[in-house]
């Protein structure tokens, strides 16, 4: 694990970019989680790279782009009519106090709140993959999977999500040909849940979630108190 | 704060009260500039015109995805096409390779760049300083910094494209982040602070 700020300040400026992949992204992930937040320093720096990710878009020559864009945004917009955010994701990014970014089958991360630079990038993916016609949303126990065909992310999502019996957790898995792979454990953050997972459809079959006891070891479930996403396909 | 940052901090508002006209003059004044972007990283028009499109539609869906107390609603939006153009091409990518391997197709070609256009005039000055700054960086830290953020290249590909261990790509892309921030920060600036 990286404590030190020089290789800190390098890894957040190859996630700003988008440029780590392997080990550097996930380490990246972890510190979006468990130091930046609390840490001034880590913010200050982090938001200074993004804006100049924005700043750094201006430097490409400005393009006209094709007249068909506009209208077609425009039926969209239309075809929402009065319902202005009818997807159960923005009525939940709207009030969400927790959103955790998980980090590919590294370690669990329990919900964090106030991760602002997970959750507005999440939010806002989010948004788009369920505008997609294609985009399935199906519950999945206490909570909701949202995904499309061809993306290799899915978000797990839920408002007024009852707290685990004392001492559990909620546990997220992805599965191969049946066999559970731990991704990560969360709680419901005043009933709220939205997490990002990554999900590689060619590999991946199905995702579970169950509750666990919290000290339960995370190579397989233990509990029979479990959901699949597939289940109710 | 300059004052098309309050203006759009205004059309921000407008947004999430569901105004179409917000919205769509932020369309016209944005999205010449966030169509260049993703053109110029994704090389197709089609890819780009997808890109941009997603990008608004986020925006209106989701407009209280953009904090106005991290910066300008411009830098938010251009970085979130940044991500999705990026995103776009790492796709493509892999289902070229996908398809490479089962039929050894021809690589895309990239399209002909489009026709340039003149945008508003505080924009066209915050590009000459975010290309003035671009020119003040070492060649060997400007070419890591491009590959990056305009060829949507990951660090493990930028060091086998210019065969430089990837630490050293790391300590270029961030020599070039913090003095690019240094004086792009200091042109933003108002005159006198």
């Amino acid at each position: 694990m990286t404590d030190d700020h020089g290789t800190i300040d390098e890894l957040l400026a190859g996630h700003v970019l988008r440029s780590l992949t392997g080990a550097d992204a996930a380490e990246a992930d972890r510190l979006l989680t468990d130091h930046v937040p609390g840490c001034i320093e880590c913010r200050t720096t982090l938001e200074g790279f993004r804006r100049l990710s924005g700043d750094m878009g201006l430097a490409a020559e400005p393009v006209t782009p094709p007249e068909t864009l506009l209208p077609r945004l425009r039926r969209e917009l239309d075809a929402e009519g009065a319902r202005r955010r009818p997807m159960r994701v923005v009525a939940v990014a709207a009030g969400v106090a927790a959103v955790v970014g998980l980090a590919g089958l590294s370690l669990s991360q329990n919900i964090r709140a106030n991760n602002a630079d997970v959750r507005a990038d999440s939010m806002a993916e989010a948004a788009v993959l369920a505008s997609r016609p294609d985009a399935r949303m199906v519950d999945v126990g206490p909570v909701q999977e949202l995904s499309a065909p061809g993306e290799e992310i899915l978000y797990v999502m839920g408002d007024g999500v009852p707290m685990p019996p004392e001492g559990s957790v909620y546990r997220a898995w992805i599965v191969s040909d049946e066999t559970p792979t731990f991704v990560g454990e969360f709680l419901p953050d005043e009933g709220w849940v939205f997490l990002e997972i990554p999900f590689d459809p060619t590999v991946h079959d199905d995702l579970w979630i169950s509750v666990e006891p919290a000290d339960a070891p995370t190579d397989e479930p233990v509990s029979t108190e479990r959901w699949s996403a597939s289940a109710v396909a | 704060m300059r004052d098309a940052d309050r203006d759009d901090l205004e059309l921000h508002r407008g947004l999430a009260a569901g105004d179409r006209g917000a919205f769509e003059t932020l369309y016209r004044r944005y999205s010449p500039s966030a169509y260049g972007l993703a053109y110029r990283i994704t090389g197709q028009q089609v890819l780009a015109q997808d890109v941009v499109h997603d990008a608004f539609l986020a925006l209106w869906r989701a407009p209280e995805a953009y904090d106005p107390a991290r910066g300008a609603l411009r830098t938010f939006f251009l970085s979130l096409v940044h991500h999705r153009a990026v995103d776009t091409v790492r796709r493509e990518e892999r289902i070229r390779a996908r398809q490479d391997r089962a039929s050894n197709l021809e690589p895309v070609t990239v399209e002909d760049p489009a026709e340039g256009v003149t945008d508003a005039a505080d924009l066209a000055e915050r590009r000459i300083e975010v290309r003035a700054a671009l020119d003040t960086l070492p060649p060997d830290q400007r070419q890591v910094l491009e590959l990056a953020y305009y060829g949507g290249r990951t660090q493990v590909q930028i060091a086998e494209e210019i065969d430089i261990p990837i630490g050293t790509v790391k300590t270029r892309t961030l020599a070039a982040m913090r003095k690019l921030r240094r004086v792009l920060d200091r042109s933003e600036a108002p005159e006198g602070a």
